[in-house]
């Protein structure tokens, strides 16, 4: 199973997911995961921006940025994200393991 | 000298996620996975896929293994007739009446029905044996001796 990340925001449930579909799209909108150090401002919110594609490709950029701003310990959702991000790729390698739980992400508000 | 080769920073890979993405698709189509598996589908199905591959292929091989064994023993237990020079009315060994034990209980059912036919042919022999040694049955030992021994 997919790693995910689940929330619930203004009475709506979303669940966060990359596809290879949706990086390839990233990727083609110019998103470098390379850049995360380099420009984090611009890269970060790209990152979670691409995570909602998978599951809810037509929601606006606008309500996917006040999610983003609500979203408490940053620090910790952009690693989780950047391991989502890495999966697809690594999902072509490695063997298959016994035990890989989702992500548990509750939002504190 | 050659320094330069070391000291210099490696060049940034240029390969992008999508190209590997795009290299590795025809591998997993190959092996039976959808456009929209791989696309769109939970990322880790590939490796699943991959192992579901894997058994595939031991199972496949292990078909062939048996396949060639089959033809070998054939081979073996026609041999006799294939001789040249063989005497006439050389007949070849019968081909096994069962296929070969696979499974553990196949493999222990005709363990036990080949000790138990061993045993049935070492208490023949014995039998024939006994015969033909002219023993001395109970009741003559016991209109001899008057009292039975046993």
């Amino acid at each position: 199973m997919a790693k995910q990340i689940k929330f619930e925001y203004d009475g709506n449930e979303y669940t966060l997911e990359f596809t290879r579909k949706s990086i390839e799209q990233m990727e083609r909108q110019g998103f470098v995961a390379s850049e995360i150090t380099e420009k984090p401002m611009l890269t970060l919110p790209a990152l979670f921006a691409g995570a909602f594609l998978a599951h809810h490709r037509y929601l606006k950029r606008e309500i996917v940025d006040k999610i983003f701003d609500k979203f408490t310990n940053k620090q910790e959702l952009i690693g989780k994200l950047a391991e989502m991000y890495n999966e697809p790729i690594l999902a072509l390698m490695d063997e298959p393991e016994e035990s890989e739980g989702n992500i548990q992400w509750g939002a504190s508000w | 000298m050659g320094s330069e080769l070391v000291e210099s920073p490696a060049p940034p890979s240029s390969i992008t996620y999508t190209e590997q993405f795009y290299e590795n698709f025809p591998f997993y189509l190959s092996i039976g996975m959808t456009y929209d598996q791989y696309w769109n589908d939970d990322c880790t199905l590939t490796k699943y896929y991959r192992k579901a591959h894997e058994i595939k292929n031991a199972r496949k091989n292990q078909e062939l293994w048996l396949q060639g064994m089959y033809v070998y023993d054939a081979l073996c237990k026609v041999s006799p007739i294939l001789h040249a020079f063989a005497k006439s009315g050389t007949k070849p060994e019968p081909y096994p009446t069962k296929p070969y034990p696979v499974t553990k209980e196949e493999i222990k059912e005709t363990t036990e029905q080949r000790r138990k036919a061993d045993r049935q042919k070492a208490k023949a022999s014995f039998m024939n044996w006994a015969n033909q040694l002219k023993l001395p049955s109970a009741k003559e030992d016991v209109k001899k001796n008057g009292t039975n021994n046993r």
